[in-house]
């Protein structure tokens, strides 16, 4: 149970969970919970208060202001910390002691009830606040608040167990202003007024067990529109936009009947609620029963592109209900299923509503999009199994980042994933067919569905999360069929495939010899064995030959049906069965064959290089039908720059069957060509005459007609040609004349009045084909740009874009896609030196306040202005933007441009990179982006793309014995002494950090901050002890943090431990931005330790500063639980002593400085302390 | 004797400007002239051998106050019983009203020492400027009787149609319509751009290419994503005056259709809706009052 009884906008709320647990094990005496920035003033187990530990490693990963600046160090650093706090390895940042009166209920496995009173202020992450800065209250303001987070976040507003595998029934409260909607998942039972009648309670019950993180809340003075077609759906946007939502929402209903059909099976919530929000962190986010969504999607009736969009979205996120929030997953390694199925879902949504053309389409981007960036950034894996958890065990030595957790993943990375994981789901469809699929689908939601109606006890609520294993054995169940190698293949390992085909007809045995090689060396590839389809389409018809890739062959006879006889005329059959005519005068004369395709059904996932002939190429796209090759073709012409592929090229943007989108395409083909064949060019510019056929008024071809968006298709290649047009270059490689004149007449004559769709976006096309006709200035020897020495073509076009930016700002357009488009023209108008080059115009449209998308456009140009000019007070600029926005999505975005578009690499040399900026950068990772998972990724990103892995080159070379890195093996440059140092692992450098003793600057800051502060009282003498212990722990720190495996558990475990039995733990302040200083608690605490304990502090005190060992043996014998990670500790040890014997001295020189050499083991006397 | 109204009204203009030399404030002035000769024989009948000014004015001015009362009061009781020509009886029910005995008026009138003045020079009485008429006046059509006002002066009523040759050359229209269009826009921008807050693109010439300046909205979404006005406007012209070329075109069409489907969904059914709603939606039903036990 899940109260909030005050939610203010004013940011500050209070709250309290109930969480009743069963327990599964005996010897129950901790428990641990996840919660971050949550302050936290009381834990109750069954009405008995007990103490709590709150330890958060996350908040800072490297602890102390130690000078390592490398990526690898950084990288296991955080791997460790987040590890430390996995719930799903049962780990959590709270630690709860059960009441020893309660030990015995525990052994009986008796239900605990577990009560934590907390209140959240001011939080960072987790719930994101808008507050519009206008008059009025907070209801007229529009001011709302909504919970938000990147994979399992929902501990940043509420303690629970923030993992997707720990399912639970929920009752959730939330107490508002009276003004104000709460939307929260499930049932809402109903909605009471409190007793002064300013506010009302929400209470919503979710009988349906699910996981925390799938449980979110959004609270706003929202309109309310009931489905018109579902009364159970109710959708809430901001105040005004209801027209707006009315329209969007009103196919929503379309998207349910389809998956409810393919499924054959209910929608498993009883009710479903969308929100429309501002600034949302993603587009779309699912929880139980409710999505959340970004505002931005809502759109009016007169919208064109914008709807396929938002219809998209809310196909995503309906099928993330079924799989995902509904089903969920047993561990991070099983996220690709529900991914997958997901993705594939909504795949069969696309090819219903959009067509077949649109979904292969689809299929092929996604396809060119995971190719390109494994065979860019190395492979991406679906399915990691980590064996020893050891640094050489690491599946995916090549990424910057560790993939064991999905909040140390790049962003990037993870769409990725979710891209291949839908369509290596496609690909199992494939092998199984995809009655099977849906067959298992069903399958897995009617268990789900059954398991989810049943008691806890019933221990069936494991149906509910899927994991690798089971959804491959329902497969085979269902199927019968055996598809271990697909999975293996593209599930357990990762990268793509590559091929390069050729072939040549060998005439005599009327055999086509086809050569297929792979390149499996470089990164991102693997080498594929398997069967290969090929289609080769011949004079007498379209015929399909299965190949077998085996390891050796790379040559494959393929027997041709036909023998050439182009003379005869006959119609020629198409792989649909169509039969068409077709001028072969192009053909070589000896060879029936008119084209070949490798992998038509893109079953592998694969790049393929193929050499035919341009008139192959030709043929193929004009009469395949498959949308694929005709796109594939359009890509292979652009080497073959001729009249033959100018008239294909033509004659598909002519015919009105094709596919709009390979016609969009093959305008940039044409664009190209034309390029190539400058000199030789025959007539008007490429398209001119096209485009005034089409579009243009009769009677006077030089004016458009006016606007009539009616036929999409049209509408799309009417916005496209100009843009592509505009890429022409004459011989002086110049936009020619003609072509500019062309497009500002379309601006010119652009009328909308007769139109019922709005022009936003044709208009911004329009904009984007004049930026398209931009050419480098003649620049005479850096002569400053002024008005007066403009280009006379130029003055043309800045008077357009200053006119339609002006005019925008009294008539916006939807989404401001002419603002928009008008910046990136400013940009490119600076860049090719036409006009000054200056920062202040973005600036000015980057601030807050300004539409998200204008935003994002002046940050591009801001971003691309650092990157050219090498500006660094531009740089400082989008850093303090990074750190203070308000928006996530924003910052999220800028340091995403940035490592797009980097100011620097770690090959390249810039004034830019020096220490300030590794220090900046390593803080904003390290501490300043704890609140944000995805952001602290970002930050990692643009670290490792400036910097690299390695320490950066700007750094000094490290103080010899105060900072060591085992990479670089700087250690044999210190040839300091080493005191004989044997320390196991066991003191946990991150909880001795938060234990508040000599932290870095920071804490210092945090605890200026606390508001616990009093005079130091009742345990002063305990206080110094512990002070003393944690002095001798700080030092160890060194040792521990040089090393990749950090046993975070047992050391944290240990800490908690002492902790308790010093009974510290009254009310340690725990809120992300004080993390617990153990003095404090202390001091905060009243007197009444629990008298059993006083006795075993004070010896456990001691036993601590004075005999290590023995420590450890106690734990040992205490829990049970701890027991296999002692086994490893020791383990661990013993690695250390045996292998790795550099090490240790490393760690001994570290300690040089700190720790004299007579002192010996003086490591744990008080006389370290600090 | 029943133009004390006029004279009246003469009076008070003719204090207000004496330079007034118009026929009408002639006319005016000679009749006070008049009514001043008139006291001055009374004056002297009663005895007075001189007068000041200022006390024969004052007198003249009581006279002339009396004398208009009198005529506005007749006036007033033959409207009264719905006639337009006050009679003789009016006059005397007037006197009486006013608290003069009427009987001795033939006495006085036959006095013997009265003194006999000679009658006013005859002025021709003012005529009303003529306002500026164009054209014939209307007649009356026959339903309306005579006596009812006239007319109106033709130019407030009368239109004149005037046109120019429509332009049929579609390019030309075409062309007209766009640089106007942009003549507008430009204008309409400059001026914007003049008067507020402008960012530049050149450093040395700041009013080149003014730009208007980027100010941020406390709720930026709602202007990006609402339609302006202007567009709603054409949308709704467009709507009506292209429905009928466009029904059959609209079927293929998602977001025509869409447009057509939302009209009776928010039309037939959601009035079933809104009553099922009421029960169905748990975010409809009204909130309820705490329960006093709750609180315990």
């Amino acid at each position: 149970m899940l109260c909030y009884y005050d939610i203010q906008i004013v940011r500050r709320n209070l709250g309290y969970v109930e969480l009743t647990i069963f327990p599964t094990v005996v010897n129950l005496n901790r428990i641990k919970l996840n919660s971050k920035q949550c302050r936290i003033y009381r834990v109750r187990v069954n009405e008995l208060e007990a103490p709590f530990i709150y330890n958060d490693p996350t908040l800072e990963v490297c602890h102390h202001e130690s000078k390592q600046r490398n990526l690898n160090y950084f990288s296991s650093a955080y791997t460790a910390a987040v590890s430390a706090v996995d719930p799903d390895a049962g780990h959590g940042e709270l630690v709860i002691k059960v009441p020893p009166e309660l030990w015995k209920q525990g052994d009986d496995l008796k239900v605990l009830k577990v009560y934590i009173e907390f209140s959240l202020d001011q939080p960072k992450g987790g719930l994101h606040f808008v507050v519009p800065d206008v008059e009025g209250s907070m209801a007229e303001r529009g001011a709302h608040v909504f919970s938000f987070g990147y994979q399992n976040s929902t501990r940043f507003w509420f303690p629970c167990v923030d993992s997707y595998s720990e399912l639970c029934t929920w009752k959730l409260e939330f107490t508002v202003d009276a003004s104000m909607v709460a939307v929260s998942c499930g049932d809402l039972v109903e909605t009471i007024y409190t007793h002064d009648m300013r506010k009302k309670t929400y209470h919503y019950v979710l009988p349906i067990p699910t996981a925390a993180p799938n449980i979110s809340l959004a609270v706003g003075p929202f309109e309310i529109l009931v489905d018109p077609y579902m009364h159970e759906v109710t959708h809430f946007c901001l105040p005004q936009l209801l027209p707006l939502l009315k329209h969007s929402m009103s196919y929503l209903h379309e998207i349910f009947e389809f998956y409810e059909e393919i499924l054959t099976c209910r929608y498993p919530y009883s009710c479903f609620k969308t929100v429309f929000v501002d600034e949302a962190y993603v587009q779309l986010s699912s929880y139980a029963s409710m999505s959340i969504f970004s505002t931005n999607l809502l759109h009016s009736a007169t919208i064109i592109d914008q709807t396929p969009l938002t219809r998209r979205c809310l196909a995503q996120a309906l099928a993330q209900q079924f799989f995902g929030c509904f089903i969920s997953r047993m561990s991070w390694a099983d996220e690709w299923v529900l991914k997958g199925i997901s993705g594939y879902i909504y795949g069969l949504y696309l090819k219903k509503t959009f067509g077949v053309n649109e979904y292969r389409h689809w299929i092929k981007e996604e396809l060119d999009k995971i190719v390109e960036y494994e065979l860019k950034m190395g492979g991406v894996l679906l399915h990691p199994t980590f064996t020893g958890g050891k640094e050489k065990d690491n599946p995916t030595p090549h990424l910057h980042f560790s993939i064991k957790h999905p909040h140390t993943l790049s962003w990037e990375y993870f769409k990725m994933f979710q891209c291949k994981a839908h369509l290596v789901m496609r690909l199992i469809e494939n092998r199984i067919s995809m009655e099977f699929m849906l067959q298992v689908f069903n399958k897995l939601l009617s268990l789900a569905s059954t398991a989810s109606s049943q008691k806890y006890q019933s221990h069936m609520w494991s149906q509910m999360l899927l994991s690798t294993h089971a959804f491959l054995k329902s497969i085979s169940n269902v199927s019968g069929k055996d598809i271990g190698p697909l999975i293996k293949q593209w599930v357990d390992q990762s990268s793509v495939v590559k091929f390069f085909g050729s072939f040549a007809f060998n005439r005599k045995r009327n055999v086509l010899e086809l050569e297929i090689r792979q390149d499996y060396t470089s990164s991102g590839t693997q080498k594929y064995v398997g069967p290969i389809k090929v289609t080769v389409q011949e004079l007498d018809g379209s015929f399909n030959h299965t190949l077998q890739i085996e390891e050796n062959s790379l040559k494959h006879d393929i027997p041709c049906h036909s023998k050439s006889r182009r003379n005869k005329k006959k119609k020629i059959p198409l792989m649909n069965g169509e039969e068409v005519d077709m001028d072969l005068s192009a053909m070589d004369a000896d060879s029936p064959l008119l084209w070949i395709r490798i992998d038509p059904d893109m079953s592998i996932l694969r790049k393929v290089e193929f050499e035919q002939a341009d008139f192959m190429w030709q043929y193929q796209l004009r009469y395949e039908r498959d949308v694929v090759a005709q796109e594939e073709a359009i890509s292979a012409l652009e080497k073959f720059p001729t009249p033959a592929s100018r008239l294909a090229l033509t004659d598909i943007l002519e015919q009105e069957q094709c596919f709009y989108k390979v016609r969009m395409q093959a305008c940039f083909c044409l664009a190209k060509i034309a390029n190539s064949m400058v000199s030789t060019w025959q007539g008007p510019p490429a398209m001119k005459s096209l485009f005034t056929r089409m579009f243009c008024c009769k009677s006077c071809p030089n004016i458009v007609k006016t606007n009539n968006f009616i036929s999409f298709q049209s509408y799309f290649l009417q916005k496209t040609m100009p843009v592509a047009m505009a890429l022409l270059r004459d011989v002086h490689n110049l936009c020619p004349k003609d072509v500019l004149n062309f497009i500002l007449d379309l601006i010119k004559y652009n009328d909308n009045r007769k139109n019922k769709f709005s022009d936003n976006y044709y208009r911004a096309d329009l904009i984007e084909a004049l930026t398209n006709s931009l050419t480098p200035a003649i620049s005479i020897s850096n002569e400053v740009r002024t008005v007066d020495n403009l280009n006379a073509d130029v003055r043309l076009i800045l008077e357009e874009i200053t006119r339609f930016l002006n005019m925008e700002k009294l008539l916006p357009s939807f989404r401001n896609t002419i603002t928009v488009r008008c910046l990136s023209a400013i940009r490119q108008l600076q860049r090719n030196g036409h006009i000054p080059s200056d920062a202040s115009l973005f600036k000015s449209y980057a601030e807050y306040g300004h539409f998200v998308d204008v935003r994002v456009a002046a940050l591009e140009a801001l971003v691309d202005y650092t990157r050219v000019e090498r500006s660094s007070a531009e740089l400082q600029w989008l850093l303090n933007m990074v750190q203070n926005d308000p928006a996530h999505y924003v910052r999220h975005k800028i340091l995403g441009m940035l490592s797009k578009n980097p100011p620097f690499t770690k090959t390249t040399d810039s004034a830019l990179c020096n220490e300030a900026l590794v220090d900046q950068l390593w803080k904003l990772m390290n501490s300043g982006t704890s609140h944000d998972w995805r952001l602290r990724c970002d930050a990692v990103n643009l670290y490792y793309t400036l910097f690299g892995l390695t320490r950066p080159s700007c750094l000094p070379l490290p103080e010899l014995g105060l900072v060591l890195n085992l990479k670089e093996k700087k250690a044999v440059l210190n040839p300091t002494i080493k005191p004989e140092l044997e320390v196991g692992p066991e003191p946990d450098p991150i909880s001795l950090g938060v234990c508040g003793v000599g932290q870095p600057p920071q804490g210092l800051k945090r605890k200026a901050e606390t508001p616990l502060g009093s005079p130091p009282e009742p345990g002063q003498v305990l206080q110094q002890q512990d002070d003393d212990a944690r002095g001798g722990h700080f030092k160890i720190r060194f040792n521990t943090m040089e090393d990749e495996d950090i046993d975070m558990e047992t050391v944290h475990d240990s800490q908690a431990f002492i902790h308790q039995h010093l009974h510290l733990l009254e009310r340690p302040s725990t809120p992300g931005k004080e993390p617990p200083s153990v003095e404090q608690s202390l001091l905060s605490m009243p007197a009444t330790p629990v008298p059993s304990f006083s006795k075993e502090t004070s010896s456990l005190a001691s036993k601590h500063a004075g005999e290590h060992g023995h420590h450890h043996h106690h734990h040992h014998h205490e829990h049970k639980k701890k027991k296999k990670k002692h086994k490893h500790k020791h383990k661990h040890k013993h690695k250390h002593e045996s292998k790795d014997k550099e090490k240790d001295r490393e760690r001994d020189n570290s300690h040089a400085y700190s720790n004299s050499p007579a002192s010996g083991r003086s490591l744990r006397s008080p006389s370290m302390s600090d | 004797r029943w133009t004390g109204e006029r004279v009246g009204r003469g009076s008070l203009r003719g204090s207000s400007g004496k330079a007034a030399t118009s026929p009408a404030e002639n006319y005016h002035l000679a009749r006070r002239r008049t009514l001043q000769v008139v006291v001055s024989a009374l004056l002297t009948e009663c005895g007075f051998e001189s007068a000041e000014k200022a006390a024969v004015e004052t007198l003249t001015e009581m006279m002339q106050s009396y004398i208009t009362e009198i005529g506005r009061c007749a006036k007033a009781y033959c409207e009264h019983t719905a006639r337009s020509v006050p009679t003789l009886a009016d006059t005397v029910v007037t006197l009486i009203e006013m608290g003069f005995n009427a009987d001795t008026l033939p006495v006085y009138a036959k006095r013997s020492q009265r003194m006999v003045i000679t009658a006013p020079p005859v002025t021709n009485a003012p005529v009303t400027p003529k306002a500026l008429s164009a054209g014939q006046k209307r007649t009356h059509p026959a339903y309306i009787p005579s006596h009812f006002p006239e007319f109106p002066d033709p130019h407030t009523y009368i239109k004149t149609p005037t046109f120019r040759e429509p332009v049929s050359d579609y390019q030309v229209v075409r062309e007209k319509a766009a640089s106007q269009k942009r003549d507008v826009e430009r204008a309409l921008t400059r001026f914007m751009a003049k008067t507020g807050e402008t960012q530049s693109l050149f450093k040395d010439d700041i009013t080149a290419f003014p730009l208007i300046a980027a100010q941020p909205s406390s709720i930026p979404y709602l202007s990006a994503l609402l339609p302006s006005e202007l567009e709603l406007q054409t949308l709704e012209e467009t709507d009506s005056s292209e429905q009928d070329d466009q029904t059959d075109s609209e079927n293929d069409d998602p977001g025509g259709d869409k447009e057509n489907s939302m009209l009776p969904p928010s039309g037939v059914p959601s009035a079933k809706a809104s009553e099922e709603n009421v029960i169905d939606n748990p975010y409809l039903r009204p909130v309820k009052k705490p329960k006093v036990r709750r609180k315990k």
